[in-house]
Parts: structure tokens; sequence; C-alpha cells
């Protein structure tokens, strides 16, 4: 029974950091109907920085968060700017392939200022593990867990209350409509990209602290595709939700399923999954149906 | 819209230029310039050259290793250089391929058609697998940091050279270490690998080893070789129980492992081939969660007191760096381009007239016994049936934060 | 004879047969002959480097038309390219390898077996659309490359099989040169083949397809057969440049057929153009080239600052990123739509504006 519980914990906890990393995602498509795959540079690029911040400058890790993220929406503005604006009215392949242009100029762009070697964060959280009643988790993920439910919380009250997020949702829902009551879609668009950049860098500085910060880090980019997918394009709880499931699935799979199969189903059940839940619910558990007129 | 389109213009431009530059440098040799170190050779007009194409992994996957050991291998050509190799004139370009195979493809046409290179110095399971058909259509010897069992095949990989002993061989070591050293009744092992051809060359060999000698492999776990965390594996693994695990990995998974472990309280004795030790290993997880873990130590550590660390000290110093500043993956680099580089020599001394050509530093490298590598790796003979180099490993502990050999140069055969 | 640059001046054609004709006038049928001609002859005026090249570049080409009938022709987006091009190459290396039988039956079966097993993996397309489907094929990609890596009994696993290079009789195509014409032959085949697709009543189907599925279901075409059928007729001809590729290097294994191809080839026709049978061979050339000539131009630099190499590596990532993007802002008709303009304004020069 402990094995069983450990790898839903495990599941969980791995999950929360998924399901940042898909809020990143859903975020941007939720305001402007592109998929960044740039997504895992982002990730990439915050820990670099905080790294920086905190190993060079000796800055004190709450002040090094905040800077990390002033530099992460700039970075978000800015690719808007230069990226996504252009490409306004192209086709949703234009814009997928020049969000992974935008990947490997990014990843490029890190390499030559930082290399190619892992570097670990110092330790700015608690390293004991902590246990309950036969469960191990450290307090990393535990922090990872709760900063996901937070943001689940912020976000759905974001969206649903706040003028920003309806904002956001009026120019998602209907470009032209949302401009010609008065919003400015540049600034919206502006906001969204911060704002999933920001989200990014959390998700970066949590998954460097388990792992240390490498160019690796980026491929969680692919990984985290499943889950959003799952969730559904444009759902924040979705995001949050698929990276729970996806999560647990993956730990429970691999703990009960990898003896039989000779191992490395961690990688392939995520898609697997993704596949089988797109033949019966063609737009995620809980994307919303698009309507096509013809 | 008119100024973007001019921006466009003269950036094809630019890049038509480029390549019909290239085009055009074509038959005059743009030898030197992939290279850091100093490889221009002798100024002997009656020299022969023999140029050597390197194909290294700076820039990806595996770079945390690749980019040491092409810095040895380019290290050690320009020190033999700088001695200066009577009539002869060794030339090293080195490219980076990223870990991206299809490159490595093209990065070894460039050498075979564009530089004229005789052998290679390849880096990578992928790469060496992937060009040893072509390599032994070629005729190029090819030596390589990949360790696979199946390179010593001489019939697939007729050119293939083993520089130290394979990740079987090494495996193999390492169950007769345990069986020999283990106390109380019949020692229990598990396997951690990852799921490409690296990490899987060693397995069967050791599974059938392990039953030959009465070591009882209980458990495997496939963990990626890019993985954060390996929780779900190690406790299936601690299902079993075992005594020791055996890991084949490179820095990155293996500290995973070592972390996860820690933290799930595994108490299994965790061991490595040559991939998971080196200084390295310490960028990722602190001295206290390595402690106690021993692998396979297939080069000394720099400024360790062997007589072959010498050289290395003194290219090192002259280059006004220090012994800190290299790690052990260097020192494998080193001695991988030592190895061809006695090869070569031993074919202009059986064809002391006309070009040397890779079917010929093959032979001389066949024709190497016993080469003395001054204790900085274990000495290497090949024949004309053997390519495997060695058979004999060092083990090493982790203690205090440094490796510390535990025993001499030994193999599963002694 | 008439004068060979006469252009039309005018539509005065008058049957169907006519209009759709290939190599209506005698200067097309002219200028077809000399490309074919200046193809076949170009390895007796190059290094046998470059010919190692360009043959990469004609099985790239192949691969990328097969990709662009998918994409540019039917409108379904695909990020499972590489997978595809490993079961042709894997389909080849066991017939030959395993089997036995000569190569001239192994390249049309890893052909067919590829488009089957990428009509299975296009079903999905009857339910999803956009980046959904990608999705999907996305995990196609993986979950191909994971049963190849696995099925260790008939695809040797993780470390891959080893082929042989083709022969006809004594001949085997053991030189550059020899496996160079193998490519152009079957790339030419292959144009024909895809530029012939635009003008049947399938063609048509695949593009009506692409403008609006739900418009084409209604005026009778049959949507579930027309998008497997264009999965399964992609998928048959990047199954035979996987096959190409495979005897070329002589190797298979898992790690060749990576997420990173799959983009490359989506990136070959973006920049080159979607919908274009040109477009996707420009593409072709041009992403197989520019990492070549960045490393050169990189070599170039070096020799002034050698201790920049590693920069400068790093910088090739760098540079495909921003010249895919800038190709996307700049010119989305890509490489081909930057040609026909070149031909347009020599067209009407000098009454160009």
């Amino acid at each position: 029974m402990t094995f069983f519980l450990q790898m839903l914990s495990n599941g969980i906890v791995v999950g929360s950091i998924y399901g940042l990393v898909a809020l990143g995602f859903v975020l941007i498509y939720r305001a402007s109907g592109a998929l960044n795959l740039a997504n895992g540079e982002f990730v990439l690029f915050g820990p670099y920085i905080c790294l920086v911040l905190l190993t060079s400058y000796n800055v004190p890790f709450y002040i090094a968060i905040i800077i990390t993220l002033i530099v992460s929406a700039i970075l978000g503005l800015v690719v808007e700017r230069l990226v996504i604006r252009p490409l306004q009215h192209a086709p949703a392949i234009s814009v997928i392939m020049a969000t992974l242009g935008l990947a490997s100029l990014l990843a490029g762009a890190i390499h030559m200022i930082w290399g190619h070697g892992t570097k670990i964060f110092p330790p700015v959280f608690p390293q004991t593990p902590l246990k309950f009643g036969g469960v191990i988790v450290t307090p990393v993920y535990l922090w990872s867990f709760v900063i996901v439910m937070v943001l689940l919380v912020v976000f759905t009250v974001f969206f649903k209350y706040s003028k920003m997020g309806l904002a956001m949702r009026a120019v998602a829902d209907d470009q032209g409509a949302a401009q010609s009551v008065g919003m400015s879609v540049k600034f919206v668009y502006a906001v969204t990209w911060s704002i999933a950049a920001m989200v990014a860098a959390v998700g970066g500085v949590l998954l460097g602290n388990i792992s240390g910060v490498s160019p690796i880090m980026a491929t969680i980019g692919l990984t985290v595709l499943p889950v959003v997918i799952l969730g559904g394009l444009d759902s924040v709880a979705g995001a949050i939700i698929g990276g729970f499931l996806i999560g647990i699935v993956q730990n429970i799979a691999g703990g009960y399923l990898d003896p039989l199969v000779g191992g490395g189903l961690k990688e392939v059940v995520p898609f697997i999954i993704v596949l089988l839940i797109l033949m019966i619910k063609p737009h995620g558990l809980f994307g919303s149906k698009g309507i096509e007129r013809v | 819209m008119k100024k973007s389109k001019k921006l466009l213009w003269m950036l094809l431009s630019a890049l038509v230029v480029l390549v019909l530059a290239a085009c055009g440098g074509d038959d005059d040799s743009a030898t030197d310039s992939g290279t850091k170190g100093d490889s221009g050779g002798s100024t002997d007009s009656n020299a022969r050259e023999v140029i050597i194409g390197g194909l290294w992994d700076l820039t990806g996957g595996t770079s945390d290793v690749g980019a040491p050991f092409a810095e040895g291998a380019e290290a050690y050509v320009g020190y033999i250089n700088s001695k200066g190799i009577e009539g002869l004139n060794i030339k090293l370009i080195g490219k980076d391929y990223g870990y991206v195979i299809p490159e490595a493809q093209k990065l070894y046409q460039e050498h075979r058609d564009k530089a004229g290179v005789q052998a290679i110095i390849g880096f990578g399971t992928g790469d060496t697998e992937a060009l040893r058909q072509q390599v032994a259509a070629d005729e190029f010897p090819f030596v390589s940091g990949s360790l696979s069992e199946n390179l010593k095949d001489t019939k697939e990989s007729p050119y293939n050279f083993l520089v130290a002993a394979s990740y079987s061989d090494q495996g193999r070591a390492l169950l007769k270490w345990i069986k020999d050293n283990h106390e109380g009744g019949e020692p229990t092992v598990a396997l951690l690998y990852n799921d490409t051809a690296f990490g899987r060359s060693p397995v069967e060999d050791m599974k059938a080893y392990a039953k030959e000698i009465g070591v009882k492999v209980v458990d495997e776990q496939v963990i990626d070789v890019k993985a954060t965390e390996a929780q779900s594996q190690l406790l299936n693994m601690e299902k079993k129980n075992p005594d020791y695990a055996i890991i084949q990995q490179t820095w990155a998974a293996t500290s995973t492992i070592l972390r996860d472990a820690k933290t799930l309280e595994i108490d299994t004795q965790f061991m490595g081939l040559n991939w998971t030790t080196g200084e390295g290993l310490f960028d990722n997880v602190d001295a206290a969660t390595a402690e106690g873990y021993m692998g396979v130590l297939i080069n000394s550590m720099p400024g360790d007191d062997v007589p072959g660390m010498a050289e290395i000290e003194e290219y090192v110093t002259g280059k006004g760096k220090k012994m800190e500043d290299i790690n052990q993956k260097f020192v494998q680099g080193w001695v991988t381009a030592k190895i061809m580089v006695e090869g070569i020599k031993k074919a202009a001394e059986l064809y002391p007239d006309g070009d040397i050509k890779g079917a010929q530093i093959r032979e001389g490298m066949e024709s190497l016994t016993d080469l003395d590598l001054g204790g900085v790796a274990a000495n290497v003979s090949y024949s004309a049936d053997n390519h495997a180099g060695t058979k004999e490993i060092r083990i090493g502990v982790v203690k205090d934060g440094k490796w510390e050999a535990i025993t001499d140069y030994i193999s599963f055969e002694d | 004879m008439r004068n060979l640059f006469v252009r039309e001046s005018g539509n005065y054609k008058t049957s169907y047969v006519n209009d759709m004709k290939l190599f209506g006038t005698v200067s097309q049928k002219v200028k077809i002959a000399v490309i074919v001609g200046v193809l076949l002859l170009v390895p007796l005026f190059t290094s046998n480097y470059w010919i190692g090249l360009l043959t990469l570049c004609a099985i790239s080409a192949i691969g990328a038309i097969g990709l662009n009938i998918l994409t540019g022709f039917t409108g379904q987006i695909s990020i499972g390219v590489g997978a595809f091009l490993g079961v042709g190459g894997y389909t080849s290396a066991i017939i030959t390898s395993t089997y036995g039988l000569s190569f001239w039956i192994s390249l049309p079966l890893a052909g067919l077996i590829t488009a089957i097993v990428g009509g299975i993996f296009g079903l999905p397309a009857l339910r999803l659309k956009g980046l959904y489907l990608a999705i999907a094929t996305l995990a196609a990609q993986v979950i191909i490359l994971f049963i190849i890596s696995r099925w260790t009994s008939v695809t040797g696993g993780t470390s891959g099989m080893v082929l042989s290079r083709p022969s006809i009789g004594s001949f085997t195509f053991m030189s550059n040169t020899s496996y160079y014409y193998l490519a152009i032959v079957i790339l030419l085949l292959t144009v024909l083949y895809a530029t012939n697709l635009l003008r049947t009543r399938v063609g048509r189907a695949f593009l009506a397809v692409r403008d609006r599925d739900i418009a084409a279901q209604i005026m009778g075409i049959n949507l579930f057969k027309y998008k497997v059928l264009a999965f399964a007729v992609s998928s048959f001809f990047v199954g035979i440049a996987g096959a190409l590729l495979a005897h070329y290097t002589m190797i298979v294994s898992p790690e060749l057929y990576s997420t990173t191809v799959s983009i490359e080839y989506l990136a070959m026709i973006l920049i080159g153009g979607l919908g274009s049978v040109f477009g996707s061979i420009i593409g072709a050339v041009f992403i197989t080239l520019l990492p070549v000539s960045l490393g050169m131009a990189i070599d170039m630099v070096t020799v002034y600052f050698p201790d920049l190499y590693h920069l400068l590596s790093a910088f090739k990532e760098f540079a495909f990123g921003l010249v895919i993007i800038l190709f996307l802002i700049f010119e989305p008709g890509g490489l081909a739509h930057i040609w026909l303009n070149i031909k347009k304004y020599f067209k009407l020069w000098p009454f160009s504006y």
C-alpha cells in the first residue's frame, strides 16, 4: 500500500510542476490562439537569471525571484512584439513554426551565454525530506504543489472577475469585436505573454531546484504538450488537473507496468493517454469546442 | 514592406555569397580552422602528413563529458606536435556534431571528402555505431569515447578500436569484485540503465556473466538519460532489495539516481561504469549524497601520482592553466588521441615510403602490443583479430568529495 | 522552329486537355530537358564532397515532398515525419538484412508499409483538427520510436541494424556518384508524381479539404477516405526517403529519427513554401545546407578568434531559429514565392511595377 501511496504522492507533486509549465501554454493559447512551443526555453531562461543573481551577486532569494520575474516578463514582451505581432494574421502552422524557430533561437542564445554544463542551485529550500506516514516527500515538491494550487485559484479568479482577465477572454473570443469596444488588443497580448513568461520562470526555478539548471530542462516543453492537450488547450483548470493526471498515471504505470515492458514507459505513457483521450474527447477534457463556420 | 524586402534580399545574397565562397574554397584545404589547439606540425619538408578527423559533442546532450574529451584529444596532438615527430606531420581537425547523428554523417563526409582525413576520433556510441559501416568501406581506423561491446566484432566493425575496457568488460569486472568482496551469501544486483544503444550495451553480457559466477541479478530499471527524477523506478528496485546496483548512465542521470535514492533512504550500494565517474558528478550532487558511491575508473584523475601524468602536467602548465582546470574526461581524450598517434607512428615505421593511408594505420594499430600509457590508463594491445585493447579497469570510491582508487588495474579474468 | 524564348501572352487554350498540360509550349519542354540534363551532369563537375551533400539534399527533398502532400496540399499538420522515415528505413533494413531480399523489392515495400502505418496514424485526423492533430502526430512519433526500440527481436532494439548498399547484378552503388544518380532518378519520379497529383481528382479533393473541409464534405468529398489517403500517400514518399537514407548511411537506429528531424522537415516545407513541389525541393536544399554553410562561416571566423569556437557552435542553433523566424515574418510564401517573384520580375521587365 505504501508503494501505491508513494507513487501517488510522487505523481501529484511531479504533476504540479507539469501543471505550472502547462499553464504557460494555456495562457498564451487562450489569449492569442497560438501554441507557444518555445515555452520550454522560457522555463529554461528564468532559473539561469535567478542562479546568476544568487551566486554572482549574492542577492537574497526573495529579491532574486522578483528580479527574475521582471526579467522574464520583459522577455515575454520582447518575444511578443518581435515575433508574434508580425504573424498576427498568419495561419496556425506558421505561428507554430515560428515558435519552434524561437525555441531554437533562445536555446542557442542561452548556450552562447551560459554554456552547456549543469549548475546547481544553492539550497534555498530545506533539504531533508518530510515523511507522512511512510510516504516521503521533499520540501521542494511540496512548495511546488502549494504554488500551483495558489496559482490555480488566482488565475481562475483573474479570468472571471478582473478587468484584465475579461479583456483577455474577449480578445481571444473575437479580436475585431474587442477592438471595436475600445480594448487595446496590443496591450492585452503584451500582458498575456509577460504573465506566461513569468509563470514559466517560476516553474523553471522550482525545476532547477530539484534537478539542477541545465539545457536539458527545456525538453519539458515537449513533455508537457500531452498535459496541455489532455486538459484542453484553453482551460486553466484543465492544464493543472491534466498535469496531476499525467503525473499520477506516469508514475503508476512506471511503477507497475515497467517490469513487464522492460522499462521506459514513463516517457511514452503520456502520449498514449493523450491519443486515447483525444479519440473520445477531441478537444481535451475541459477544452471548449470550437464552432466552425463554413 | 519595401524595407523588409530589402533586408531579406541582403540576407539571401549574403547567404549565397557564403555558399559560393565555400564552394570556391573547396580545393584548398581549410584544415586548421576547426581546432583550438596548435596542431601545426614540424617544418620538416620530408614529413608525411596524416590528418585525423575528430567528431565531438561540444553542444549536445552529452557535452558535459564531450567537451573536456575533445579538449584532451586536441591537447595531446598539440603536445606531440610541439615535441615534433620524426618524419611525421599530424593534424587533428575537430568538428562539433552536437550528438545529432545526421550532423555527424554530414561532418564525416566533410572530413572524408574535403579534408582528406585518414583516421577518425569519434565520441558517442551513436555516431560510432552509425559510421562503423562507412569507415569500414572507406578504410579509416576509428577510435572513440564509445566502449560498446559490439565494436569488438572485427567482422562487423573491422576498423573500430576500443581504447579502454568495453562496457561489458567493465560490468564483468564490477560483478567479479562484488562476488569476491561480498560478505554473507549470494550477492544480489540490480541494473540501472537508459534506453539507448549506449545504455543497453552491457546489459545482456552482464546478466550472462553474473549467472556464470553466481551473482543474482534481481532487477533491471530503465531510467531516461535526461531524467530529472527516478523515484518510481528506484522504489520498484527497492522492492527486490538488491545489495548492489550497477549504473550505466552519464553524470546527469547518475546524480538523479543518487539524489532520489538518498531521499527515499534506499540503502543499496550504488556502483557505476566509466561515464558515471569523474569530477562532473559533483556538479549535480553534493559530496554527502555521493559519499560511498563506487565506480569504474578507466583513466587516472588529474594530479594522480603516476608517471604518465607528467606530460599532461607539462602541457597544461605550459598553456598557463592549472591541473585543477582539467578533469578526468580530458585525460580520457588525451589517452584516446595518444593511442591513435602511436598507431600512426607504428604505421610510419612499417611503411617508410609513400603516403600513410587508413589501411596502413590500422595495421600499425594492430601491431601495438602492451603500449605503456604510464599508469594513466590500462596498457593496450591489439592484433588483427583483437581490437579490444584491454579488459582492465580500476575501481574507485567517492571519499570526501573526491575519487579514490581502491584497486589497481584489474580485470575480471584475474 | 519558333523562338525558344517566346512566352504565352494571353490564354488561347481551347480544350481542357490543353489547359492542364504540363509541357505545353516548346520552351517548357526545353526548360525541363535542360534542368534534367544539368542534374544528371553535375557529378562531372563537382567534388565528391558536394555530390554527397547533394545526395542528402535529394533524399530530404523526397521526404519533404511527401510531407508537403500532407501539410501543404491537404492542410493536415504532422510532426511525425521522423518516425515515418524510421519506419521506411527499418522496413528496408529488415527486408534486406533479415530476409535477404534485394533492394529493388524492399524499396517499394518500404514505401507501402510506411503508407499503411501512416494511414493508421491518420485515422485520428477524422476527429481532430489543427493543433490537436499536430499533437496526435507527435504522439505517433514517440510511440513508433518506442515500439522500434523495444521490438528487439525484429529491429535489433537500440543498437540498430546494419544495411548494405544496393546492387544490380555485379555493380554495387558504393560510390557517392552512383548513389547520387539513384537518388536523383527517384526524386524526378517523385516530382512527376506530385505535380501530376494536383491535376487529378484526388489532388483536387486534397486541396478542397485544405481550404474548407466541412464545405468539401457538403460537396460530396468523403473526408475520411481522402484524409487517410493523404496520410498514406505522404507516408509512402517519406518511407521511400527513409529507405534511401538508410541504405546510404548503411545503418538504422532509433536515435536517427528523433523529433528534431521532424521539426527540420517541417522547417523545410515552410521555408520552401507550403503547397509547392518546387518549394519542397528548395526548402530541403536550404535546410540541409544551412548547417554546412554556417559551419564554414564559423570556420572562417574561428581562424581569427580561436577561443570563440564554443560560442560559435551554439551560434548555429541561434542562426537556424533566426532564419526560420525571419522567413516566416517577411516571406511567408517561402522561397518558392521569392522565386516566382524573381521570374515575374524578368517576365515583366522592363515594365515591372
